[in-house]
């Protein structure tokens, strides 16, 4: 066999990278969802109602009616609507809706202006949290200054507007302005805000704390992320919780830190928290990133130890690790075992194991479990399978079912990745059929898969190669 | 981790990218056949595989050849039947040689 140009080899080395990928972003998620959803459905479900004004029909209409910044035609719109005899005007969602949508047309001071103006003009109108929150949203997503200080100026303004009207700013005030700083990038005014707030008294509920610190392991350093951490702890006596744990878990699992995931597996214990599915499938995420197969199982077994039930995430997670180390069979074994606890495998939980069943060299045996896996079980292919399987085909050299399975995923529309389509154009190539190569290329060019400098690079870089090895008498 | 690596075969060879996509004055046989005074390799590429799908210039009986018609022969050496297989190497010599 002639000798493979560097350049390939890269391409193979990475070949199976996509996949592993897509499994653990699936992981990380999962855990905190079910946090994330009570996170969002407790002080979100405040302020929704002004930031999607959708309560009434008559509201709605009304929204696109403030078009000009202007706060006299404003005042004169608001007092024709409120002639109007359709206008709810006695329900405060309908007072929210007009002042959110003039604020999202015009500038902060003329929003206050105007809120002044509707509790003037109608005495029933009590502005109440959820009406304030809509100037902070304004004034939080002002553009920044560069200096926290002074943009947060514009927010403590509205913080003291609220108190001089009575309306004590709380852990939901909190919430929106840490979130709606976050939103445009204002990360460190957000922490920033949160000092101050704790400071005056106001701590933040557990999920503001912990979607800062999410957003800090996201977008600064860890050490940025503990050190936020330890002040809030012993500055203003908040501890993290169990999630807050799992976000810095996942955040050093994710860069591949099982060390640092250990010891704070070890700090998590000796606060008095216990481990929780989500601990540990984020856990199982890291060693499967690290392609380390016995811990994986061994991660699982602790589970098991504990008494924490395992869900469908960790079986996929233990599915995909076994498969990317190469221990296809007891990664088959689980899917049993995932079954028989109830779980339905999904296309993720498939294509790992296509992925090292085609590693291994078995790739009649995906493509059997392709049919199973759809007839059986009622579970469609996704791209990634059929990526995974056209890979495989290629790499195994069994070109005409990979043409197969190339005009089905041509029929269907589905993008090739990278792997699979330079593993097939070489294959194609290799056995010289060149003909088809090019017609992989095109489609792969046309359906915007790969940018068309890649796709010519394999390519033309197959074609080179395909010249020395015919000429070394190698190739077809 | 794989996106990275897309990049970084990209970014880490400019040259080569630039070799691919730079727009290249052409020498007047090839202007005449891609109707351009300039184009990149990629795009001459492109044109020429394109203007042999639409002439329909693939041998019906071996599709990894192309019986070239006269406007093909002029830019491919004036070969009368060429492999699909040579055909980046070919335009290839229509493009300065990157320098090493």
């Amino acid at each position: 066999m002639g000798k493979i140009p560097p350049s390939f080899r890269s391409a193979i080395a990475t070949s199976l990278v996509p996949k592993p990928a897509s499994v653990p972003k699936s992981d990380p998620f999962p855990p905190k969802k079910p946090h994330g959803s009570r996170k969002k459905s407790t002080p979100r479900s405040k302020t929704q109602s002004p930031q999607n004004p959708t309560p009434l029909p008559a509201v709605r209409s009304q929204k696109a009616l403030f078009d000009s910044p202007s706060l006299s035609d404003a005042k004169a719109l608001f007092g024709s609507l409120l002639a109007s005899p359709k206008s709810p005007r006695l329900e405060r969602d309908f007072y929210n809706s007009v002042l959110q949508s003039y604020s999202s047309v015009s500038t902060l001071q003329d929003s206050f202006s105007f809120l002044n103006h509707m509790v003037k003009t109608s005495p029933s109108f009590g502005p109440d949290h959820s009406t304030f929150h809509i100037l902070l949203t304004k004034a939080c997503s002002l553009p920044d200054s560069g200096d926290c200080e002074v943009s947060l100026a514009e927010v403590h303004k509205v913080l003291n507007f609220m108190v001089n009207n009575n309306v004590i700013p709380g852990k939901a005030t909190a919430d929106v302005a840490v979130r709606s700083l976050v939103s445009v990038d204002r990360l460190d005014c957000a922490v920033e805000l949160m000092k101050d707030l704790s400071s005056k008294g106001c701590l933040p509920d557990t999920y503001t704390y912990n979607f800062v610190v999410k957003s800090l392991c996201k977008g600064r350093s860890v050490s940025t992320a503990h050190s936020f951490i330890n002040q809030m702890r012993t500055e203003y006596g908040f501890k993290p919780d169990l999630v807050t744990y799992t976000i810095l878990i996942d955040n050093v699992c994710n860069k591949r830190n099982l060390r640092e995931a250990t010891r704070l597996l070890g700090v998590l214990n000796e606060e008095g928290f216990k481990p929780d599915c989500f601990v540990y499938n984020t856990i199982m995420k890291g060693y499967c990133s690290l392609s380390r197969g016995s811990e994986v199982v061994e991660v699982y077994n602790k589970m098991k130890e504990e008494g924490v039930v395992p869900d469908s995430i960790t079986y996929n997670t233990l599915i995909f690790g076994l498969s990317k180390s190469g221990r296809v069979k007891d990664a088959k074994k689980y899917l049993e075992v995932m079954v028989q606890e109830g779980h339905l495998p999904d296309a993720v939980t498939y294509t790992s194991l296509m992925n090292g069943m085609c590693r291994e060299g078995d790739v009649r045996g995906a493509l059997r479990l392709l049919g199973e896996m759809s007839e059986d079980n009622g579970c469609s292919p996704n791209a990634c399978t059929y990526n995974t399987l056209l890979h495989g085909l290629g790499k195994a050299r069994l070109l005409d079912e990979g043409m197969e399975l190339y005009q089905v995923m041509k029929a269907g529309e589905m993008k090739l990745d990278t792997a699979a389509y330079a593993t097939m154009v070489r294959s194609l190539c290799r056995s010289g059929r060149v003909a088809e190569a090019y017609e992989i290329f095109d489609y792969a060019v046309e359906s915007v898969s790969l940018t068309d400098v890649a796709a010519y690079s394999t390519l033309e870089s197959t074609l080179k190669w395909l010249k020395k090895a015919r000429e070394q008498g190698l190739a077809a | 981790m794989f996106p990275q690596r897309i990049k970084k075969g990209i970014v880490d060879s400019p040259k080569k990218l630039a070799n691919l996509i730079d727009l290249v004055n052409l020498p007047s046989k090839v202007r005449e056949f891609v109707g351009e005074s300039r184009i990149s390799r990629l795009g001459c590429f492109m044109k020429v595989w394109s203007y042999i799908k639409t002439n329909n210039l693939q041998d019906p009986s071996n599709k990894n050849m192309v019986n070239c018609d006269e406007k093909l022969k002029s830019i491919l050496l004036g070969k009368p039947r060429v492999e699909l297989a040579e055909l980046p190497a070919l335009i290839k010599l229509h493009f300065p040689k990157d320098p090493k």
